[in-house]
C-alpha cells in the first residue's frame, strides 16, 4: 500500500521557512544563532549535528514548544509565534524519546491523534487501519503499548504522526538508542516516507549515515549556527572523489602545516589529533604518500576510501560528530 | 500496493472553535480516564477510604466523643468532614499523573496538538471531578446506611454540590500548579500531607473550628475547605447553619452562606487560572 498526498496550500510557498532565528535561554545560553533556511514541499531536509549543537532548539521553536527570542518560523506558510495552533495543525512530531501513553493500546494511541488533530472519525478508521498495515504492526496494535519492544514502539510513532496527514513530519533523532537490526528496519521505514508526494520532512539526526541516506539536503549545525547547507552530494563534491587517511608521528597539526606548506594538502585537509585527512583531487594516492615522506613527516596507517558527511563535518567543524555528541 | 490520495492541511482548525474545543475536551478526558481507571481494582481502590471512614471512623468518634452534644448527627458530621480528605487525596493524586505524563507518558504528543492547552488541564480537571462525585457519592450513601442522620433538601444539594465542585476545582488547581513547577514525582509527594491533608485538621473536619484556640480558629477561617465544609453540611446536615455562624458570627445563614461560597468561588477561580497559566508556562522554554 502507498498513500499519497496532496496539500491544501500553495505549491510555491516553502513548507518550512526560517529566518534568522534566534535563541538565548534563561542564564544567557545561546542556543541556536540566527539560522536561515528553507524546507520545499515534498522536501526531505536533515540538520545534522552533535548533541547541543541547537537541532532540539530548532525543532522545539518549529513545533511551538520553545520560544524564538527573536527571528521567524513558518510552517505552511503559518506563523509559529503568531499562529501556533495552525502551524501545529500542519505538523507532526516523532520525539527522540518514547512519548506514547504506555497503559493504552497501540490503537488508542493512534486514535487519540486522529481526534486531537481533528479527523473525521470515518477517515480516521481507515487511515488507522491502511498505517497499521503498512507499519506491519497489526498483529500488537490492540495492546498495551508498554509491552511493544523499541522498535515496535518507534513504528507505532511514526505511523501516530501520519495519521494527520501532515504537511511537515518532524523526526527529532528517530533512530537514537535502537539496536542496530531495528535501526536499520526504522531507516527502511523513514526511507519509505519519501514515496508520500508533498510530505516535508524534517529529521534530525547526529548518525551521518542515516543524513545521507535519507536527506535531499542537509544543514550541518554547529554550536547553534548552519556551517554548511547543500545536497549531500554537493557537500561531499568539495572533497572530490578519493581522500587519504593517514597516521602521523607527532602532532598532527603541524604536520598538517608542513604537507600545506609544500603543496601536498590543500584547504580543504584536516588534522584531528594525529590523524590526517587529505582529499586527493584526481592524484594517484601513491604519488601523495611519497611526497609525504620526501617531505619528511613520519607516518602511518595509510588508507584511501571515497569521502562521506562524516568527513566535511570534520572538515567544517574541527572534531569528530561522535566526539562532540 | 493501492495508492490513496488524500487531502491535507489544517483540519483540525475548519470546525467551529466551540465544537472543535468541546471534541478535544472530552478526548483528551476519556484519555485521562483511561489511564487512571483502567480496571476495577483503580476505581475500588479509592472507595476504601470513604467506606472505611463512613463505617467505621465516624461512628467510633461518635461513640467514644459522644457526639457534639447539639441537634447535629456526629456521623453525618464527620462524613461530611471527610470529604475534606478525599477530594484533595483524588485532585494531588491526579496532578502526580500530569509530572507521569511529562516524564514518560504522552504530554509532548499532546502539546504538539492544534487544540489550547489549557484543556490539557480541564479534561484532568473534568476526571477528578468526576472520580469526586463518585467517592463523595458512595461515602454519603453509606453513611447513611450505617446511620447517619441527613437532611437532604434540593436547596441543600445546590449549596452541597456547589460547594464541593467549587473546592474540587481549587483543589485541582493547587495540584496542577505544583505539578507543573515540581520537577520529580518524589518532591511532588513529599508535599502531599502538607497540601491535602494538614487543612483536614484545621477545617473543622472532625470538631466545629469554635472550639479549637483563637488564633487556629481565625486561621481556620482563611482556608477554602472551612468554607466549603461549613456549605456543605449546610446543605445537607445542618439547615441551622452552625459552622457558618461560627466562620461569619451573622445573624443571617443565607447570607453567611453566600458569603462562603463567594469564597470559595475566589479560591476555585484563581487556583484553576494559575493551574493552567502554570503548565503552560511551564510547557514551553
Amino acid at each position: 500500500m502507498q498513500l499519497t498526498y496532496a496539500q491544501d496550500t500553495e505549491f510555491d510557498r516553502p513548507a518550512i521557512e526560517v529566518r534568522a532565528l534566534r535563541k538565548v535561554y534563561r542564564g544567557g545560553v545561546e542556543a541556536v544563532k540566527g539560522i536561515d533556511f528553507e524546507v520545499a514541499p515534498g522536501e526531505v531536509f536533515g540538520l545534522l549535528g552533535p548533541n547541543g549543537a541547537g537541532k532540539s532548539t530548532t525543532i522545539g521553536m518549529l513545533t511551538t514548544t520553545v520560544v524564538p527570542t527573536s527571528g521567524s518560523a513558518r510552517l505552511a506558510g503559518y506563523d509559529v509565534v503568531k499562529e501556533p495552533r495552525r502551524a501545529r495543525s500542519v505538523s507532526s512530531v516523532v520525539f527522540q524519546e518514547a512519548v506514547v501513553d504506555s497503559g493504552l493500546t497501540g490503537r488508542a494511541n493512534l486514535d487519540l491523534h486522529a481526534r486531537l488533530w481533528g479527523v473525521a472519525p470515518a477517515a480516521a478508521s481507515t487511515r488507522i487501519d491502511e498505517l497499521i498495515e503498512a507499519f506491519g504492526i497489526a498483529e500488537l496494535i490492540d495492546r498495551p503499548v508498554e509491552g511493544f519492544s523499541g522498535g515496535q514502539r518507534r513504528r507505532l510513532e511514526i505511523a501516530r504522526a501520519l495519521v494527520s496527514q501532515p504537511q511537515v513530519l518532524f523526526l527529532d533523532e528517530p533512530t537514537v538508542g535502537l539496536d542496530p537490526r531495528i535501526r536499520h528496519e526504522l531507516l527502511d521505514v523513514i526511507a519509505g516516507l519519501r514515496s508520500r508526494h508533498d510530505m516535508t520532512i524534517l529529521l534530525t539526526t547526529h548518525y551521518l549515515d542515516e543524513a545521507q541516506q535519507l536527506c535531499d539536503r542537509v544543514a550541518i549545525i554547529d554550536q547553534g549556527e548552519i556551517a554548511a547547507l547543500d545536497t549531500p552530494a554537493m557537500l561531499l563534491a568539495g572533497l572530490g572523489d578519493e581522500i587519504l587517511e593517514l597516521r602521523v608521528d607527532g602532532d598532527g597539526d603541524a604536520a598538517l602545516a608542513s604537507l600545506r606548506a609544500r603543496g601536498i594538502a590543500n584547504t580543504d585537509a584536516f588534522a584531528i589529533g594525529s590523524s590526517l585527512t587529505i582529499a586527493l583531487d584526481g592524484r594517484p594516492a601513491g604519488e601523495t604518500i611519497a611526497a609525504i615522506a620526501d617531505a619528511g613527516v613520519k607516518a602511518s596507517g595509510f588508507m584511501t576510501r571515497p569521502p562521506t558527511l562524516d568527513d566535511v563535518y570534520l572538515r567544517l567543524t574541527g572534531a569528530p560528530i561522535a566526539e562532540a555528541a | 500496493m493501492s495508492a490513496t490520495a488524500i487531502r491535507t492541511g489544517g483540519l483540525a482548525l475548519r470546525r467551529p472553535a466551540l465544537t472543535r474545543r468541546a471534541s478535544a475536551l472530552v478526548t483528551l478526558a476519556r484519555r485521562r480516564a483511561a489511564l487512571t481507571a483502567a480496571n476495577p481494582r483503580q476505581i475500588a481502590v479509592p472507595l476504601l477510604t470513604p467506606i472505611l471512614f463512613a463505617t467505621v471512623i465516624a461512628p467510633a468518634l461518635s461513640k467514644a466523643l459522644g457526639g457534639l452534644h447539639t441537634h447535629i448527627d456526629y456521623i453525618a458530621f464527620v462524613s461530611v468532614g471527610t470529604v475534606g480528605l478525599l477530594v484533595p487525596l483524588a485532585a494531588i493524586f491526579a496532578g502526580l499523573s500530569v509530572i507521569v505524563d511529562r516524564h514518560s507518558g504522552a504530554q509532548k504528543e499532546l502539546l504538539a496538538a492544534p487544540i489550547p492547552r489549557a484543556l490539557l488541564v480541564l479534561s484532568n480537571l473534568v476526571v477528578v471531578l468526576a472520580l469526586a462525585t463518585f467517592q463523595v457519592v458512595v461515602l454519603i450513601a453509606v453513611a447513611a446506611l450505617r446511620g447517619g442522620i441527613f437532611h437532604i433538601t434540593a436547596s441543600g444539594v445546590a449549596w452541597f454540590v456547589a460547594a464541593s465542585v467549587l473546592f474540587t476545582v481549587f483543589m485541582y488547581g493547587v495540584a496542577e500548579t505544583l505539578a507543573a513547577r515540581i520537577p520529580r514525582q518524589e518532591e511532588y509527594i513529599a508535599a502531599t500531607p502538607v497540601v491535602a491533608i494538614l487543612p483536614f485538621f484545621f477545617a473543622g473536619a472532625l470538631f466545629p473550628i469554635h472550639v479549637l484556640p483563637g488564633a487556629l480558629a481565625a486561621f481556620a477561617k482563611l482556608l477554602p475547605l472551612t468554607h466549603a465544609l461549613a456549605l456543605m453540611r449546610y446543605g445537607f446536615v445542618d439547615h441551622h447553619g452552625t459552622g457558618l455562624h461560627d466562620i461569619w458570627g451573622m445573624s443571617n445563614t443565607t447570607t453567611e452562606a453566600w458569603l462562603s461560597l463567594a469564597v470559595v468561588l475566589l479560591f476555585a477561580a484563581a487556583f484553576i487560572a494559575l493551574g493552567i497559566r502554570t503548565f503552560k508556562r511551564s510547557a514551553v522554554s
